[in-house]
């Protein structure tokens, strides 16, 4: 074996940048003799713990954008939003309850599709500069983080329609005992949440390639913070939900605390984004900027 | 302890600090001098791959070189971090003699 060959085990980044050097090493070490086993189980070993190691720093870094992202706080709510749903459709409610949990569903879906224009609306103000970046040949720097999404969007979707088809031919009954609908609702779930993360993770690739006005920064920093909010009020809305399906107390008594918390951190987070929008502003304008 | 990581006295980081404190060495050279001063042997890949993390972290620094054989140095703040690794193993080495009855001189 060429002692070229045991750099396959390394990664691309790493064989550019160490290659040559541990090529020389090995030569050295060999003396113009041929590998052992020894040596070349020692460099495949010592590949695959950087391959190892780059993944995982990928991973880390990709964990701390979508910290980073105020998209993270969505993608959670909206996952357990989605799992609360599935559970929560497993009860059926008695005639009485029925207009609490008919009003707090209402009011559930309400926020949903409000977070849901939010983001719609935030997509619109960067729409411009988006077809100006695609104009100038950008889809080719996207677009495998695209087709990622669009994949897991499928699966979602794919998901969802299952379980849509089980909601038709099963009753609630049904539902609550079947495994294969439980584990069914929460790979769904899963999906959605994996769907979701990926698309976010691809905005933001793309608002990275965007040259967007400060007016258009500005406003995509207040749209972030109202949806933001609108996300994290799923959680108490779901949470209310539940208290009036199972007329429990103790439920209510989380979902205020939760809306309590969303009180006191929403003017927090709109205060800041105007804040920074208004700076971006002033900078623009002190640079001649519109 | 040290917070560099560098904990134990045959960590092959810790050993590729101790060779490179007297000076840049490129990879051959420092598999040598380590064979040489502890005993032990570095293969080619785990060599390379506490090199390759000794540069992420900053702690040595690839020197300019048209050859492929490109010698490595110390830094300052991988200077600070074998120092702090080397205080502390002389802690524990004391406090082990000690105990033993076989405190140094």
């Amino acid at each position: 074996m060429k002692p070229a060959r045991l750099l396959r085990w390394y990664p691309r980044a790493w064989r550019d940048q160490y290659g040559e050097e541990l090529l020389a090493l090995i030569q050295d070490t060999l003396d113009e003799g041929r590998p052992t086993w020894r040596l070349r189980l020692g460099v495949a070993w010592g590949g695959l713990r950087e391959r190892g190691h780059r993944t995982g720093q990928a991973g880390k870094a990709a964990v701390k954008r979508m910290a980073d992202s105020w998209a993270s706080p969505l993608i959670v709510v909206v996952g357990l939003a989605a799992v609360s749903i599935t559970w929560n459709l497993k009860a059926s409610l008695p005639p009485a309850r029925a207009w609490q949990g008919t009003a707090a569903l209402d009011t559930l879906a309400g926020i949903m599709a409000f977070t849901g224009v939010c983001v719609l609306a935030d997509a619109l103000v960067a729409a411009p500069a988006f077809v100006a970046f695609l104009r100038e040949g950008g889809w080719p720097k996207i677009r495998r983080r695209v087709a990622w999404a669009a994949g897991a969007t499928l699966a979602a979707g794919g998901g969802m329609a299952w379980l849509a088809l089980g909601l038709r031919s099963m009753s609630f009954a049904q539902m609550n005992r079947s495994l294969a609908y439980v584990i069914g609702a929460f790979a769904a779930a899963l999906a959605l949440i994996v769907a979701l993360g990926l698309w976010a993770s691809a905005a933001r690739a793309t608002a990275k390639q965007l040259e967007l006005t400060p007016r258009a920064r500005a406003a995509q920093l207040l749209l972030a913070a109202v949806t933001g909010i609108a996300a994290l009020t799923i959680v108490p809305a779901s949470i209310v939900w539940t208290a009036a399906i199972q007329s429990s107390l103790a439920w209510l008594v989380v979902a205020v605390a939760n809306l309590a918390l969303a009180g006191v951190v929403a003017p927090r987070m709109i205060g800041r984004a105007l804040r920074k929008g208004r700076r971006l502003r002033l900078r623009a304008a002190a640079s001649g900027r519109r | 302890m040290a917070s560099s990581g560098l904990r134990r006295p045959n960590d092959p980081p810790l050993l590729i600090l101790v060779s490179l404190a007297d000076g840049p060495k490129h990879g051959h050279a420092l598999a040598k001098d380590i064979e040489d001063f502890a005993g032990v042997k570095l293969g080619p890949g785990a060599l390379y791959g506490a090199i390759t993390r000794l540069v992420e972290r900053g702690l040595i620094e690839p020197l300019g070189s048209d050859d492929r054989r490109r010698p490595y140095r110390i830094t300052p703040p991988g200077s600070a971090a074998l120092a702090e690794a080397l205080a502390d193993m002389r802690r524990v080495t004391h406090a082990g003699l000690a105990r033993l009855g076989l405190d140094p001189a």
